[in-house]
């Protein structure tokens, strides 16, 4: 994947890397202002201002504890599903703050999808039933339209050609890599404009891995993705801007080249050539 | 020094095998003598004819159509309430007045089953001057909630966590997660149903005060009613040996329908077990 | 606790403080050879070692870019390392050609020596500098000598064209000037260098 042209690094000029081709329809971006959340007493996200820029791929690196799930999980309104969880400060889409009054956190949970750790197909629900999930479960009932969508949100994630025979079997049938683009198709299907990845490939072999990060390349000409990983070498490979956390700040954020090639801050530099701890 | 280890090994065994005879015993002398006792008293006629005056054995068909009749309308008040409990507690009670009642649950669970027919004698025999066959059902099924509450809370708590975030995440509505969990533990809030109405089936003590007994076939709502277990005591106490080879036959039913409902719930989460792995 | 990466930069480090050791003192033997005379055979072997050195600081660089992906720092410092032992190589190349101009010449002991030691002097300084530059990571030094490349440069051109001027005796003008060109060379691979040694420490990209 060749690099595209260097900006001055302000994150104004974004390079060929990230040309939306012909039809795609844009994400949105995410602006935040200002989050501190906290585990009841304990502060585990401190005035944390990071922009997300639209239809580009954005890493959050840092080591365990630093924050960097507890962020995602706010932005998709997860976060307070812990008892005694809390927020405070602003998560703007498209302008809008979702922790405003105007909008449900269910509403919220429709526009920004969510693919988890493990992956975890509904293992009572067919395949297609699992992509259409989000449909079906908020009531949509016209079958011709559900597999419609289940179709081409399984062609989108690759898995169409090696499942359409088998449309019926149990969605927990499927190999793990399998599974993971399955839950990944189940997002897509809902119609999302962010699609949040929580260490998606953590629990995959390298191949299923390979697969999927070529999939997410692809997937930001229509979505703007976010993604953590404790893992570097794919935060360099995936994502066209990273962000460093650490103990629940963030310390540094930039183009990705930028960040690992010649980083600002001396605990980027020592976390990402391994001189930690 | 390892004979005498050995020894003490082979004592202990035996001493263990001794104390399983010893427990077994009972369990076993029942079942051979209800057996022995009431299988001679089986008959068609056992099913369809009514209580026979004294020294004529003829039937206790009025007793199992009381049962069924009882068990049947206990089902419908202990089931709904007991499974609607058992998901609040689950999905909705991470908090203090759900803990409260999860607490009240399990210690009504092993409650005196004649406190809920001394409750229902109080608030409903009582005012309407006689026992009835809704006393005697608003008894068993008040009996019942306990024990389906905790059952399907225990059955819920089984279904992994990664299930209802999926569902959240993707936009579903608090209510439509529940019911997507509840269908995910179907076998296990069944099998808690299940063992309940077996355990209601037998029994005697808040009958006594609230549904009474009756030497008819049901005739009426608010008319006592035959059951198998009054039935066994009533006959069982009578000096009439006619009439207790019947209780003893009574006794027998019920027996093979407990048996029945544990049996069959064996093979239910046997077959689980298997197909989950 | 040493990273599994550390083993192979600290190997790299000290294959170029050897080479930088080796082509500084074949620049040395050569001037020596020129000013009083001399043969230097030894800077023949000197210069094939550095080009099997140059070649094993490929080779390693390579191999520590594949096995371990460094980034930020290392990754700099890896790519700098090909750049900075090709100038050290390119040292002790330009001393050769230095001893093979002094070969083909023969005897140049009549020859006015001042213009080519004056800017040998300044070279040699520069050399230094550079060494030391890498060696201790210093930015500073590396910095000023990119300056005293300048004065090299004026140093070159002035003599070149006082030499250029005499036309008394060919084989002096010829072998001075040749040789003159060689010092201005190296001193342009001090300078690069330096500047690699700036990249290193900061990240900054040298103007080129």
């Amino acid at each position: 994947m060749p690099v595209g042209s260097r900006d001055s690094g302000d994150g104004s000029g974004f390079a060929a890397l990230n040309e939306l081709g012909p039809g795609a329809s844009p994400g949105a971006g995410i602006e935040i202002k200002r989050l501190c959340a906290f585990y009841g007493r304990k502060q585990a996200l401190y005035d944390i201002d990071l922009r997300i820029p639209p239809n580009q791929v954005t890493a959050m690196i840092g080591p365990s504890g630093c924050g960097k799930s507890t962020l995602i999980r706010c932005i998709n309104r997860m976060h307070e599903m812990i008892p005694d969880a809390s927020v405070s400060g602003q998560i703007l889409l498209h302008g809008v703050d979702v922790y405003g009054g105007s909008m449900d956190a269910t509403d919220v949970r429709r526009r920004i999808g969510m693919v988890f750790q493990k992956p975890n197909p509904f293992p009572n629900m067919s395949i297609s039933d699992n992509v259409v999930a989000g449909l079906k479960l908020n009531g949509v009932r016209d079958k011709g339209r559900l597999h419609q969508r289940a179709k081409e949100c399984l062609e989108k994630v690759y898995l169409w050609d090696e499942v359409k025979d088998e449309l019926k079997r149990s969605g927990a049938s499927l190999s793990g890599g399998q599974q993971q683009r399955l839950c990944i198709a189940r997002a897509l299907a809902i119609e999302p404009e962010v699609i949040l990845m929580d260490e998606p490939c953590s629990a995959l072999d390298p191949t299923a891995t390979a697969k999927i990060e070529e999939l997410i390349a692809e997937l930001k000409t229509q979505y703007t993705v976010v993604i953590v990983t404790h893992n570097m070498q794919q935060a360099s490979r995936v994502a066209d801007h990273t962000a460093f956390m650490y103990l629940g700040k963030l310390i540094e954020y930039g183009e990705t080249a930028m960040i690992f090639e010649r980083p600002r801050e001396e605990l980027t530099e020592r976390y990402i050539t391994g001189k930690f701890g | 020094m390892t004979s005498r280890r050995a020894l003490k090994d082979r004592i202990l065994i035996g001493l263990t095998f001794v104390c399983v005879v010893i427990a077994i015993v009972p369990l076993a002398t029942i079942l051979y003598y209800v057996t022995v006792r009431g299988l001679p008293a089986i008959s068609l006629e056992f099913f369809t004819k009514v209580t026979p005056p004294p020294s004529v054995a003829e039937g206790m068909g009025n007793a199992v159509q009381g049962t069924l009749l009882l068990v049947g309308l206990a089902t419908c008040i202990g089931i709904p309430f007991g499974v609607l409990s058992g998901v609040y507690i689950s999905e909705y009670g991470k908090n203090l007045f759900g803990r409260t009642v999860r607490f009240f649950g399990d210690v009504l669970v092993g409650n005196p089953s004649i406190v809920f027919g001394l409750l229902v004698a109080i608030v409903i025999v009582s005012p309407t001057h006689g026992y009835s066959v809704v006393a005697g059902s608003v008894a068993l099924g008040t009996l019942m909630i306990p024990i389906v509450t905790v059952a399907t809370a225990e059955a819920l708590k089984m279904v992994p966590n990664s299930i209802r975030e999926a569902s959240t995440a993707l936009g579903v509505r608090k209510w439509r997660t529940s019911l997507l969990v509840v269908s995910n533990a179907k076998s296990g809030v069944a099998t808690g149903a299940l063992l309940a109405t077996a355990r209601i089936m037998g029994e005697t003590a808040p009958l006594l005060l609230t549904a009474g007994s009756s030497t008819l076939w049901y005739n009426g709502l608010w008319r006592p009613v035959a059951s198998l277990p009054s039935y066994i005591y009533l006959f069982g106490i009578s000096p009439f040996p006619d009439w207790i080879t019947l209780a003893w036959g009574a006794a027998f039913i019920l027996i093979v329908i407990v048996m029945g409902i544990n049996i069959t719930v064996r093979m239910l989460t046997r077959r689980r077990s298997d197909a989950g792995g | 606790m040493p990273r599994l990466m550390d083993m192979g930069l600290d190997k790299l480090n000290s294959l170029l403080l050897e080479m930088a050791q080796i082509s500084e003192s074949a620049v040395a033997a050569a001037i020596e050879a020129y000013s009083k005379g001399g043969k230097a055979d030894e800077v023949k072997e000197w210069s094939f070692r550095l080009q099997s050195l140059h070649r094993q600081v490929s080779d390693l660089s390579m191999e520590v870019i594949a096995r371990f992906q460094p980034v930020a720092s290392d990754l700099r410092f890896v790519k700098s390392c090909f750049e900075i032992s090709y100038g050290f190589y390119r040292y002790g190349r330009y001393a050769l050609d230095i001893v093979e101009v002094l070969n083909m010449f023969g005897d140049l002991s009549r020859c006015d020596h001042k213009a080519v030691n004056g800017t040998a002097r300044n070279t040699q300084e520069m050399i230094r500098m550079s060494v030391d530059a890498f060696a201790r990571r210093d930015v500073a030094l590396a910095r000023r000598i990119r300056k005293m490349d300048d004065i090299v440069d004026d140093s070159y051109r002035q003599h070149v064209r006082s030499v250029i001027g005499q036309k008394k005796d060919m084989k002096c003008t010829l072998s001075a000037a040749l040789i003159l060109r060689y010092l201005e060379r190296i001193a342009d691979h001090a300078t690069y260098i330096g500047e690699s040694v700036d990249y290193i420490v900061t990240g900054i990209e040298p103007t080129k």
